[in-house]
């Protein structure tokens, strides 16, 4: 393809969405902010949030697309923290082994929480995850003389030798994982995920080995939520009780949800917005929470389906004929021609537990 | 050594019982996992703890106001935060998880992180087959058994318990014989939140007031109500018993693990789950959509 | 249509600027002044106990001229860094690197629990910035500097003593009252439980009492391990009283302290209590367990006794101001002199320069004379840092230990007191 087909492409598949082109400037400025603006300061509280962008799409993907509603996300994240400092600990491998291999633990903790979990349903579901991170908290307390107990595992090596690259790692690693996630969700393999949320029957009269999908996707989210596990040990150079605690384990689902569920990006969004919210409230420290918490409280109540859905119908409007986005300015469909009418009233449509749901994409 | 494992038991299924119950019927009637109900239970010993220090009331009345309050607290934010968004599942989840949080920060800024403790109605022990029990407990007991009889009473010999029973076993059909499903999820939410305030007015004078005691007691009383099976009284008061006999084991037959004990009853729970994944008294509700 | 494209373009704006708008504040430095972060969980008590004392410190400072640097005079200015370390790490050392890259101040003072506390030492550390903790007791943070000195030789701790000095001090507490019922009750050989919640610092504590305690003359019954964050120990103090205790050994450096005593008073559980309940150190401790905490003993860092001549004017001073005791956290009084000290003698605010200024210290403070180790820990024992006893008497915290042990006596202690209802359960009749 010579680059001129190659940017028409780019223009017809991109530039054409408000929404596309807002994740893309996003990213662009991302990249590049460091040549301008390289505060340590800065580039530690947005390496936090990438990494907590991955845990929160980790939720995204099991919860949201799967409808395995779990309270106890942490368990992923604690265990791949906990894998990782050790290994970097008492044998001495550097990050680049211990992440990923506490991402694998963390896979092996996706079997262990759910094949229990596939007999459990709805809010048992989520009720019962909610004691696993609790329970693995006893056994650190159990086994102090390996974990440090409330201590946690400390003095570990860091992410990488500079601030600026730690910036690099994790981001790349985001938008990297991000867009693995958002093409798992938009595959095959997806399409199940979203059979099984919708209707888990139905799916199964249709031939499709329901528990073995979700086992996969108890894993796969393991997975992502491990690495992140692994990110944040080697971040902070500590792994603690705190990796474990019911705060981690609602922390992505409150940004998964403010920002969007089932989408992936709308988990990043919510992270990218809230996290950063968070530090900027330092201005007001005694009342930071309280300013967080009733925010997520009205912006919920008044954008239920959360921050990203909210966004997209404003700038973007779906054929009536062939389901396509287009955007709000446009008078005819990009795709097919057919006039646009004004668009569908907010709030129609996507995310509802149990009844529809928004395919990414 | 049986007989102070029995009543140790006794003791802390009854304050369990309290909080789960309540959980429990708004979760049957409303379908809403109220993660703010722990949260309701701070709220009521906190203001127990200034009607009678800052303002200097009696401490029956107190405890009468302060349950009074938390109701219409509870009532207006469900009507204005909960109900409206009742299609959203996982949105009402963290709406009520924020307002929890809201209700900590709220604590925090106007009375710090001290800890504090709420007046007792009765001080000093009894002791009961040779064990001391203090004397709140029993009361806790006493005003439990009420309490419980009196939902009971309600649910089961009134037209408001029928529409609330007609209400949690199919809204859809409740709605359609011409119930307002809507006022009777209301009022359950009342009932509920006047639960979990006595329970503040009765156990909180046991424990410690501080901005985060919600947190531990809801993880509990989770266990409990899957444990017991989602929506069912009977199935929590049992629950409640099971949890706080495997708490009082660890703590007298282990007593080097006893930080085990909020370990030890989630696994009992997980393992009950695997056995029957509706939990003990559950009902179903696989052909629900 | 077009006002949506500005709804869109503004909320992307917005967006931006809150990730950029965190580092704009806090550029110009005001020149001629020191800037020292006490960095604590500011809406709870070790916080405030943090920021008053500095305070307190700080204000004497600059009222009395300032601190002279070679032939400069500079003022002491305090940045408040709440941490919110109780709740988060990762918070608690972003906040601390604020303060390090974006407020630029030139030491740390503070820190509470022990996770936040390595986070935030690691994160000191890589900005070589001076770090004295008035909180944190754990060795591991000084077994560090023994480990790598080069990276965090920065760091010093000025209160508590460690918690290996802790456990010791806290036995011969112990021993203390293990005394007193000889003595009073005539029982030779008294029965001790120990509860100690389950903490990385009492384990070791919980694997020995077994062994340790019968070198007392003691007999040991058990030992309860509770969750430091306990709220309802009946069930532990059922066992306990099952067990025939007739003392039991405390370890409680968390929230579970105050139940413990509530329900230790509510239920008279025929027992003396002895031991480390540091919230049995605040003034609050009376109120929290609704009077019921009366008699309990634990180790503390301050009392109105005279450990040295600074010791009352800091404490009446202190409890003018917060209506408080000052407790353990409150050593930031003392570690605003050391550091002005230092940094007086070495002429110089470089981090270089002032480190081996701070390992000289010998400095008379409120609770002790304090001289760094060689982990730059600060020294337990005679002569230096002693740690006291304290009990809950009657409503009033007084200081009981130490009451002759290697021949000091602070003026102003006052005898233990065993709880009257252990005294009418043991006493021979």
């Amino acid at each position: 393809m010579n680059p001129r087909r190659l940017y028409r492409r780019f223009a017809s598949e991109v530039l054409v969405l408000p929404g596309r082109t807002t994740v893309l400037a996003v990213c662009l400025v991302l990249l590049i902010l460091p040549l301008f603006h390289r505060h340590p300061y800065t580039l530690r509280v947005l390496s936090l949030t990438f990494i907590f962008a991955i845990f929160a799409a980790s939720w995204d993907l099991l919860s949201g697309f799967v409808g395995q509603l779990s309270l106890g996300h942490a368990i992923f994240f604690g265990v791949a923290a906990y894998t990782s400092a050790l290994l970097n600990l008492q044998a001495g491998l550097p990050p680049l082994v211990t992440i990923p291999a506490g991402a694998l633990v963390a896979v092996l903790m996706g079997l262990v929480v759910g094949i229990p979990c596939l007999r459990l349903k709805g809010q048992y579901l989520s009720l019962a995850t909610m004691g696993f991170p609790i329970i693995l908290t006893g056994l650190v307390y159990l086994f102090s003389d390996l974990t440090g107990g409330e201590l946690g595992v400390s003095g570990l090596a860091r992410l990488g030798p500079t601030r600026l690259s730690e910036y690099y790692i994790a981001l790349v690693l985001v938008l990297g994982l991000g867009l693995i996630m958002w093409k798992i969700t938009d595959s095959k393999v997806g399409l199940v995920f979203h059979a099984i949320r919708e209707d888990e029957i139905t799916a199964r009269a249709s031939g499709i080995n329901t528990p073995l999908y979700k086992l996969l996707a108890f894993c796969l989210s393991g997975f992502f939520a491990g690495i992140s596990g692994g990110l944040y040990s080697h971040f902070m150079r500590v792994a603690g009780p705190s990796t474990l605690s019911v705060l981690t384990s609602f922390q992505p689902v409150i940004w998964t949800i403010f920002g969007g569920v089932a989408s992936i990006y709308g988990a990043i969004a919510g992270t990218f917005v809230l996290y950063p919210l968070m530090e900027f409230l330092r201005v007001a420290p005694e009342l930071r929470t309280l300013i967080f918490a009733a925010l997520v409280v009205l912006v919920l109540r008044f954008m239920p389906e959360g921050l990203t859905p909210w966004f997209i119908d404003r700038v973007e409007s779906e054929c009536p004929r062939c389901k396509e986005h287009n955007a709000v300015t446009r008078r005819t469909c990009r795709v097919c021609g057919a006039p646009l009418g004004r668009p569908s009233a907010p709030g129609a449509g996507p995310f509802q537990p149990g009844k529809g749901g928004r395919v990414a994409g | 050594m049986l007989t102070d494992i029995l009543i140790t038991t006794l003791i802390n299924a009854s304050v369990y019982a309290m909080l789960a119950t309540g959980f429990s019927l708004i979760f049957g009637v409303a379908r809403i996992i109220n993660l703010a109900h722990t949260a309701f239970y701070m709220l009521a010993g906190y203001f127990i703890f200034s009607f009678t220090t800052v303002l200097g009331l009696g401490l029956l009345p107190a405890m009468l106001l302060s349950i009074a309050l938390v109701v219409v607290i509870a009532v207006l934010s469900y009507r204005i935060l909960i109900d409206p968004m009742r299609e959203h599942e996982a949105a009402v989840l963290i709406i009520t998880v924020a307002l929890a949080m809201v209700f900590q920060e709220l604590m925090l800024v106007f009375y710090g992180g001290h800890f504090r403790s709420v007046p007792q109605l009765v001080s000093g022990y009894v002791t009961v087959l040779g064990v001391r029990v203090s004397s709140q407990y029993v009361v806790t007991i006493g005003a439990l058994v009420a309490i419980l009889a009196a939902v009971w009473l309600v649910l089961m010999k009134t037209r408001l318990g029928l529409a609330i029973r007609a209400t949690a076993q199919d809204r859809e059909i409740a709605n359609v014989m011409g119930m307002d499903v809507s006022l009777i999820s209301t009022v359950t939410m009342a009932i509920a939140s006047a639960q979990a305030a006595a329970a503040g007015a009765l156990v909180a004078p046991l424990f410690i007031l501080e901005p985060r005691m919600w947190l531990y007691p809801l993880t509990i009383v989770l266990a409990i109500v899957v444990l017991g099976g989602i929506g069912s009284l009977k199935g929590s008061i049992i629950a409640s018993a099971i949890i706080a006999l495997s708490e009082t084991l660890v703590t007298f037959l282990l007593p080097s693990g006893a930080f085990l004990k909020g370990a030890f009853s989630l696994g009992v729970m997980i393992v009950v789950l695997l056995i029957r994944p509706e939990g003990l008294f559950g009902v179903s509700f696989e052909g629900e959509r | 249509m077009t006002r949506k494209r500005w709804a869109a373009l503004i909320l992307v704006v917005t967006l931006l600027l809150t990730t950029f708008s965190v580092t704009g504040c806090g550029k110009a430095a005001a020149p001629k002044v020191i800037k020292i972060a006490v960095a604590g969980p500011m809406q709870f008590i070790q916080g405030q106990h943090h920021w008053l004392g500095a305070q307190m410190a700080a204000e004497e400072i600059n009222k009395a001229g300032g601190v002279t640097v070679g032939n400069k005079k500079y003022n002491i200015e305090l940045v408040q860094v709440d941490t919110n370390e109780l709740l988060s790490v990762d918070d608690a050392a972003s906040a601390v690197e604020k303060a390090i890259t974006v407020n630029k101040v030139n030491a740390i003072i503070g820190t509470i629990r022990s996770e936040a506390s390595m986070a935030i030492q690691e994160v000191a550390m890589d900005n070589k910035t001076i770090m004295m903790v008035c909180g944190a007791s754990l060795p591991q943070m000084a077994e560090k500097v023994g480990k790598d000195y080069n990276r965090y030789k920065y760091w010093f701790r000025v209160t508590p003593v460690n918690a290996t000095y802790l456990v010791k001090a806290s036995m011969l507490l112990l021993n203390h009252v293990g005394g007193v019922f000889r003595k009073e009750l005539g029982i030779q050989k008294p029965k001790v439980a120990a509860i100690i919640e389950k903490a990385v610092a009492g384990d070791p504590l919980a694997a020995a009492a077994a062994k340790l305690i019968p070198t007392f003359g003691m007999e040991f019954v058990g030992v309860w391990r509770p969750s430091p964050t306990a709220t309802d120990l009946t069930a532990e103090l059922t066992a306990i009283r099952k067990a025939g205790a007739q003392i039991i050994y405390t370890y409680f450096s968390a929230t579970a302290g105050v139940p413990y005593a509530k329900q230790w008073g509510e239920l008279q559980i025929p027992a003396a209590s002895v031991g480390i309940n540091v919230e049995a150190q605040a003034k609050g401790f009376m109120q929290a367990t609704g009077n019921k905490g009366n008699y309990e003993y634990t180790l503390n860092t301050y009392a109105p006794v005279q450990i040295t001549p600074k010791t009352l004017p800091f404490y009446e001073e202190f409890t003018k101001r917060a209506g408080q005791f000052p407790t353990y956290n409150a050593g930031t009084y003392d570690a605003i002199y050391i550091y002005k000290e230092a940094i007086e003698r070495a002429k110089s605010l470089d981090p270089e320069a002032v480190v081996p200024e701070l390992e000289k210290t010998n400095y008379l403070s409120a609770a002790g004379k304090i001289v760094f180790n060689k982990n730059h820990d600060v020294t337990w024992g005679p002569g230096y840092v002693t740690a006291l006893g304290t009990q809950w008497q009657d409503g009033k915290l007084v200081a009981v230990w130490p009451n002759g042990w290697e021949g000091i006596t602070y003026p102003g202690t006052v005898d233990y007191k065993l709880p009257p209802w252990v005294v009418s359960q043991w006493k021979k009749k």
